[in-house]
């Protein structure tokens, strides 16, 4: 278990302000944060690159806050893989064994698994320079689990690579973490990545730990607004909730007429922030009859297609971004100008 | 005259310019290989003076290149990886020996062995810079320093620092990670360096000149032997000396080129 208490640190360009978390064993820990949000800064001042200002790092019980990178066995793979150009591929695997002094053949007879295990058993012999993004990132990585490491750290693994190359790795990077139950702490800026690897996520912002939880709680529950907007919750208001009659309401005032939104998580009379993801909101040419509390109609103002999905811009005095696919867009037969009916559940409007 | 678009003036004429110059470098070069009979140059080369003054230039040269070395590795390496209070001033202070004179070097080194109580103490243990080939060596070591710290400073500047957090992570001390990735990254910043700052070495004049005197069969390099004999009108001798000198500096500017040398300075 790793253990990190208050540490801060100041590089200057990055900093790390106060940041406490604590990672089990045998968990995929994804940290995401914009860039110079000082994600890196926190794997480099967990792997001992240098020491924090103040503060603790605590590692299965020791404290290693002061503790040189090569006592600790946290290893660490970095976006451009860092791998020794004067040395063979299998010579960078080998390259930590070698440095725990094992004798050569028990080296080799582990790299060669390692790389096996990677499909770069036949690139052992090459230099890194002839070899493919994704086949370098695979030697890195390699290099780093072959150690056998309490905690690998990945930083922006698959940032440099192309997008199949990246769909590629991320499955084999699922199936090595489920292989090795390796603790692994992983920083990205892609959501796909905490969707399909993270067990817990923590965002980052300015050097700050913002919120740490599942990826469905972080990503349905922002706990500020700054999360709301980094997710990529795009609908966000601010209103007073009210308790009535067992229904919990939140007034927000729009451009013209004052909004009720239902939400089933508003108590008390407060001020609070509702969100709502884009996609959370069901998009129709007429009022739909369903048990969905929150029904509006609005104006097109805008439509992005961005491939996979529309993004449509409705006015209904409040400014709601709904996401909707491109078949559910063209079954609609709606453009600009058109009015339609926004659907939401109540359930689906999150508060803080 | 009307312009034209497939007449682009400042093209041809700052290429122009640019031959006149490289033509006038190849006739100089040509003139001193040129005006002594081949016979002749041989026979020069034969002599105990120009045997000497070879023997000396090397020994010296490669000792004083070893020297900076040792001492600009790893002050180019503090000041490409560490931040510390004054480190603009030490750089800048560090490159000084470039902008001066060699000839104001050597009066400086000539006054701290000379004059002081440190160039006495040396002198009392044995260690004499003035008037011997140790002047030589520490007058070529004074003026060529920045050289190899200047190219050594940006190859390890265009090294990723994070290549030793790497091998840190991996088992390795400071030291080693340094050792074992940083160095063998650096080779070729380190030969163009080193094949640089001994070319210089070879050539240094104004500097040993002051502190180790031009006397012949002693201090006698081969840019010393060049201006004794000139001054005393060997001029065969004299263009010999030249001759080897200019040698030396086509394959080292080769060698320096072939590394990467003039990217890195």
């Amino acid at each position: 278990m790793l253990t990190i208490e208050h540490i801060s640190k100041d590089l200057g360009e990055f900093i790390l302000d106060d940041v406490s978390l604590t990672v089990e064993d045998g968990e995929y820990f994804v940290i995401i944060g914009p860039t110079g949000a000082g994600k890196t800064i926190l794997l480099e001042t967990i792997a001992g690159v240098y020491p924090p200002d103040s503060g603790t790092v605590v590692l299965d019980g020791r404290d290693v806050t002061f503790v040189p990178p090569r006592e600790r066995n946290i290893t660490m793979v970095y976006q451009d893989y860092m791998l020794f150009p004067h040395l063979t591929v299998a010579e960078n695997i080998g390259f930590g064994l070698k440095n725990r002094k094992l004798p050569a053949e028990e080296i080799s007879t582990k790299v060669a698994e390692v790389a096996d295990i990677f499909g770069i058993g036949h690139l052992l012999h090459r230099y890194p320079d002839t070899l493919s993004g994704g086949e370098q990132q695979r030697a890195a990585i390699s290099r780093a689990i072959v150690l056998e490491p309490s905690i690998l750290l990945l930083d922006e693994p698959l940032s440099a690579l192309d997008g199949q190359t990246r769909d590629r790795l991320r499955i084999e990077l699922r199936r090595l973490h489920a292989k090795y139950k390796t603790t692994i702490i992983h920083i990205t800026h892609n959501f796909e990545e905490v969707f399909s690897l993270a067990s817990r996520v923590a965002v980052m912002h300015q050097g700050k730990m913002m919120q740490v939880g599942t990826p469905d709680e972080v990503f349905r529950h922002p706990n500020s607004e700054f999360i709301a907007e980094f997710v990529g919750v795009q609908n966000i208001f601010r209103g007073t909730c009210k308790t009535t009659e067992g229904l919990s309401e939140i007034s927000v005032e729009g451009a013209e007429n004052t909004h009720i939104i239902c939400s089933s998580l508003c108590t008390g009379n407060t001020n609070v922030t509702a969100t709502i993801r884009p996609e959370d909101i069901m998009v129709s040419c007429t009022k739909l009859e369903s048990t969905a509390r929150n029904s509006f109609a609005g104006t097109i103002t805008d439509v992005a297609d961005n491939g996979s999905m529309v993004r449509i811009s409705v006015d209904t005095g409040l400014p709601f971004i709904a996401a909707v696919t491109r078949q559910g867009w063209q079954s609609l037969e709606a453009e600009i100008g058109d009015t339609v009916y926004l659907t939401i559940m109540a359930q689906s409007v999150h508060i803080f | 005259m009307k312009s034209d678009l497939r007449r682009n003036w400042v093209k041809i004429l700052s290429i122009a310019v640019g031959l006149v110059l490289a033509g006038f470098i190849i006739a100089l070069l040509l003139l001193v290989v040129t005006h002594p009979s081949p016979s002749a140059v041989v026979d020069s080369l034969m002599t105990k003076e120009i045997q000497f003054a070879i023997y000396l230039s090397l020994a010296t040269s490669i000792i004083s290149t070893l020297l900076c070395i040792l001492i600009a590795v790893p002050a180019a390496y503090a000041l490409a990886r560490y931040n510390f209070w004054g480190k603009s001033f030490v750089s800048t202070i560090l490159d000084m020996p470039l902008a001066l004179p060699p000839l104001v070097a050597g009066v400086g080194l000539l006054l701290l062995f000379g004059t002081t109580p440190f160039g006495d103490f040396l002198e009392s243990i044995g260690i004499v810079f003035v008037f011997t080939p140790l002047g030589i060596i520490i007058a070529q070591f004074f003026v060529n320093m920045p050289f190899m710290l200047r190219i050594m400073r940006s190859t390890f500047t265009d090294i990723s620092p994070r290549y030793e957090y790497v091998a840190c992570t991996l088992g390795c001390t400071n030291l080693q990670a340094i050792w074992r990735v940083t160095i063998p990254m650096a080779a070729h910043g380190f030969l163009a360096g080193a094949v640089i700052t001994w070319a210089k070495g070879i050539g240094e004049f104004g500097a040993a000149l002051m502190i180790a005197g031009a006397t012949r069969m002693k201090t006698e390099t081969l840019p010393i032997s060049l201006y004794l004999n000139m001054s005393c009108g060997e001029l065969e001798m004299a263009i010999s000396a030249a001759i080897i000198l200019m040698v030396i500096s086509v394959v080292s500017l080769y060698v320096f080129e072939y590394f990467g040398g003039s990217a890195k300075f």
